[in-house]
């Protein structure tokens, strides 16, 4: 019974949190629009392929539980469907944070990666598709701190914040001795940050 | 820690001097304002200038004699502030437009 309130309330969090990864796409797509640049279109495709994990994993989740209320034979079935939904889930956040990464680098870098390669990381890794994650995630971080003391505005904070929890998830994830626990524990800080990214889209739409 | 900025994009330019017709309020703004604070050339005026009334964002008011002022129209307002939106975004995620 506990389980099932908890896998509720860890839906819960996916749904809001891929709706919030869903308009910071729509924003960026429109700021592409205005402007033509195209780091844009990296943090808006970054954004919409989150979304997409986000959802295929809570929609993935559902169906897991009709499968299984449809006896031994959909039993194994939706246990084959649950083992695609999390390879799929991991490396579609994966390939998320590596356009951030992209999106989020400075300016004046003239080494970047070829983004094929980093894009295929994920499925060469993917048994540590988690340490990959964080590895990803430290950069992004650390983009956002360069970005942070160059700017020094209340929205560059936000993005911070957002990364920073977002990673702190993913680390969570990894340490925690309890799974149950810390799989809770990374859900919460990945709603944390999507929120405090939200925050920031809020603030934005305020300034006149 | 500065960012070190390289060449400004088409839009910033046109921000840029958009920003300096707003600068100066319902009175306008005469070209030589508008060169000095976007920083560009006379031709480059006179093609970003034509490109700005097209697109209706700018309009130009004759002012006696040969010469004109150019006020933002409302359309030009409203894509100032869209954009400052879409600038302070885009800041935040380091991204420079």
């Amino acid at each position: 019974m506990q389980t099932l309130s908890m896998i509720r309330l860890d839906l819960l969090l996916e749904t809001i949190g891929g709706t919030v990864a869903l308009l910071i796409s729509h924003f960026a797509h429109g700021a592409l629009k205005l402007t033509g640049e195209s780091r844009l279109s990296d943090l808006s495709t970054g954004f919409l392929v989150l979304s997409a994990a986000m959802f295929g994993r809570v929609i993935g989740t559902i169906y897991f539980f009709v499968l299984r209320g449809g006896g031994t034979e959909g039993s194994e079935t939706a246990q084959t469907l649950m083992a695609v939904v999390t390879i799929a889930y991991g490396v579609m956040k994966i390939m998320a944070y590596v356009l951030f990464a992209f999106s989020t680098r400075p300016a004046a870098s003239s080494t970047r990666p070829q983004p094929t390669v980093l894009l295929a990381l994920p499925a060469l890794l993917d048994s540590r598709l988690e340490i990959v994650a964080v590895i990803i995630l430290i950069v992004v971080v650390l983009q956002s701190i360069l970005n942070y003391l160059a700017v020094r505005t209340k929205y560059a904070l936000y993005v911070l914040v957002g990364f920073s929890l977002l990673l702190l998830g993913h680390l969570t994830l990894i340490l925690s001795n309890n799974p149950a626990r810390g799989y809770m524990m990374h859900q919460v800080f990945q709603f944390g940050g999507l929120l405090s990214l939200l925050v920031m889209l809020v603030r934005v739409g305020q300034v006149d | 820690m500065k960012r070190r900025r390289s060449y400004r994009s088409k839009v910033r330019i046109l921000v840029d001097m958009m920003r300096a017709i707003q600068q100066e309020g319902d009175d306008g703004a005469g070209p030589t304002k508008i060169l000095y604070a976007a920083n560009l050339s006379h031709d480059r005026l006179t093609q970003y200038l034509e490109e700005l009334i097209e697109k209706g964002l700018v309009c130009a008011v004759e002012e006696g004699g040969s010469s004109r002022v150019f006020l933002l129209t409302d359309r030009g307002r409203e894509f100032l502030r869209e954009f400052t939106k879409v600038e302070k975004f885009s800041e935040a995620f380091g991204i420079e437009i």
